[in-house]
């Protein structure tokens, strides 16, 4: 187990950050911790790290008391922060040399360059880098001692999706190697891209826990079936399944319904019994999106406001 | 061993941002210049025996600015920024962070103390001659004893804007009341007795006496005591006061415990001084 959280507590005068967090994280995933701003989650990460102090409740990380045994902690754990502070009249490589003479022992500074992608940047002053690359060099500089686990708090805020994509890159690298990965983001996907835990989180409690696959897999959400069938077809038979009819999309049939599963199974018997035969068939399952925003509530949600206009359709 | 590591790199850090910097250099090095030229042509006439005599005054004002202002501001932002924050995270102490800020005060201050001593031979023939080594033992130490003082401020000031504020409250009292702006036998004599409570006379004290009374070491040691003093209680408060984060509250017990502790100093070094002869009128030589 990389993590053991039981029962984690933080308040702040009267807010309420951390409502009693239970969670156990096995070592060589990549986790992401998803949900709105206010939810707990870079509460809960700085606690991991040893930022903050709970106000009650057991921590766990790597086996350690991030309080107690912040010592050891440090060197084994790897932490890019929220806000990516770094001295600006540094280049890259002084930056990341500076930060390897921190631990006793470091990957050589131009491997971390490299993985990072910023070989052609080593001798660029960090206020000269762009966004996405400053935060490369941010999580170069948490990859520098080749920690065992690796806590990204956001990494990814505010990059444009092509340097999102190069940063997914050298986490996947990282965590093939076998290292262990918790990272809080706000896109979802970036959760469904990357991580093979997503635990969403919504004022300071965990409302779901389970792969993106297994969330989109318990949602309420409804699914949406075309059907186009070879002759005339009587939807009404379909809608005794559980369905509802929305009328011809083009050829196709259009129905929502909460249980696909089921009204497949009854496909079959209506179409013999109508003797038509099914040309074709699509489906559109809830995504991890629905299933987030159904769990955080639209009106809360961030991102993109067109997102929240779809899933409310 | 592997915190000296990472001092050494903190300070090469700092060298390297520094040099980057022109604002930087100008004012630890420009600032300086332009106060030697005044002292030297204003209050020196511009001949030796007087600039001879002005000259510790201009050098403690420069050890005032050096050790207060910059190094409490370096502190500041960097708490507010996050870099310290980023810090916390790795294996590095406080005391390395807070002894490479100090360092790197303390080299910026002697550089430009150099240029100071050079400048000052140069046009005034400021020539200390075989009193020039002891003349930089007093700076240096002088330059230890001060630095601390101001990573202090720089721990305790709630923000960037607080920071000046405390610095400048400091530097006027650090400055009048130890005769390096108007000379202490100038002063009346209830000021020179508040005089003894600061730090600043008896290096100001310390480099009269090496540079205009012809003093060796030895005879200075009461003063050089306090300063050195000074300098390992400053130095152990910035283990109590240092704070990581600007939403760390400064510690009110702590910061008794620094006031207190520096304080004693100089109540101590207040009615120590007329028994040793520190602090008190001099006849110029």
């Amino acid at each position: 187990m990389s993590i053991v959280l039981e029962q984690l507590r933080k308040t702040y005068g009267e807010t309420q950050a951390l409502k009693g967090v239970d969670l156990s994280i096995a070592s060589g995933g990549v986790v992401g911790i998803l949900g709105p701003n206010g939810a707990g989650k870079t509460t809960m990460v700085e606690i991991l790290e040893g930022l903050r102090q709970p106000t009650s409740g057991k921590v766990s990380v790597l086996g350690l008391d991030p309080q107690r045994q912040s010592g050891e902690l440090k060197r084994r754990l790897g932490v890019q922060l929220q806000s990516t502070a770094m001295p600006m009249d540094l280049t890259a490589r002084e930056l990341l040399q500076m930060y390897a003479a921190f631990y006793s022992r470091t990957s050589p500074v131009a491997d971390v360059l490299h993985r990072v992608g910023l070989e052609a940047k080593a001798t660029t002053l960090t206020r000269h880098l762009s966004g996405g690359q400053k935060q490369r060099l941010a999580l170069g500089i948490a990859l520098i001692h080749d920690p065992e686990l690796l806590i990204l708090d956001e990494p990814t805020s505010g990059l444009d999706p092509a340097a999102r994509r190069a940063l997914h890159e050298v986490v996947r690298a990282y965590n093939a190697a076998g290292n262990s990965v918790i990272l809080t983001t706000h896109y979802i996907e970036e959760a469904e891209a990357l991580c093979d835990r997503v635990i969403v989180m919504r004022e300071g409690v965990v409302v779901a826990d389970g792969t993106p696959f297994e969330l989109v897999g318990r949602a309420e959400g409804l699914s949406t079936l075309w059907i186009e069938c070879s002759g005339p077809f009587d939807p009404q038979r379909l809608e005794a399944a559980g369905t509802t009819h929305h009328g011809l999309e083009g050829t196709h049939h259009r129905f929502t319904t909460r249980d696909p599963a089921a009204v497949i199974v009854a496909l079959g018997e209506v179409l013999r019994s109508q003797h038509v035969t099914l040309t074709d068939l699509r489906m559109k399952r809830p995504t991890l999106e629905d299933v987030y925003l159904e769990l955080v509530g639209e009106g809360d949600a961030d991102g993109d406001p067109a997102h929240v206009l779809e899933a409310s359709r | 061993m592997s915190q000296f590591r990472a001092f050494t790199a903190l300070y090469r850090g700092h060298l390297l941002a520094y040099k980057r910097t022109r604002t930087a250099i100008y004012w630890s090095l420009a600032f300086p210049l332009f106060f030697l030229l005044m002292f030297g042509f204003v209050f020196g006439h511009g001949n030796p025996d007087d600039t001879r005599f002005v000259m510790p005054g201009l050098f403690t004002i420069t050890i005032i600015s050096g050790s207060v202002f910059g190094v409490a501001m370096r502190i500041v932002t960097e708490r507010e920024s996050g870099i310290l924050r980023r810090h916390r995270v790795t294996p590095v102490s406080a005391v390395a962070v807070v002894l490479a800020h100090g360092a790197m005060a303390l080299t910026m201050l002697l550089a430009s103390l150099a240029l100071q001593l050079i400048v000052a031979r140069l046009l005034f023939h400021f020539d200390l001659g075989a009193a020039t080594p002891a003349f930089v033992v007093v700076l240096v130490l002088a330059g230890a004893a001060l630095i601390p003082i101001g990573l202090i401020v720089g721990s305790v000031a709630r923000d960037s804007r607080s920071a000046p504020a405390i610095a400048n409250f400091l530097f006027f009292p650090l400055m009048f009341l130890s005769g390096s702006a108007i000379p202490f036998m100038m002063l009346p004599a209830w000021m020179q007795r508040i005089g003894r409570l600061v730090p600043t006379t008896y290096v100001n004290e310390s480099l009269q006496g090496v540079a205009v009374r012809h003093q060796g070491l030895t005879q200075v040691a009461g003063p050089l005591a306090i300063l050195a003093l000074t300098s390992v209680i400053g130095i152990t408060l910035n283990g109590l006061l240092f704070r990581w984060e600007s939403t760390e509250p400064v510690r009110k017990d702590r910061l008794l415990i620094a006031v207190l502790g520096l304080g004693g100093i100089y109540v101590a070094a207040y009615f120590l001084a007329p028994a040793l002869g520190m602090a008190t009128f001099h006849p110029r030589s």
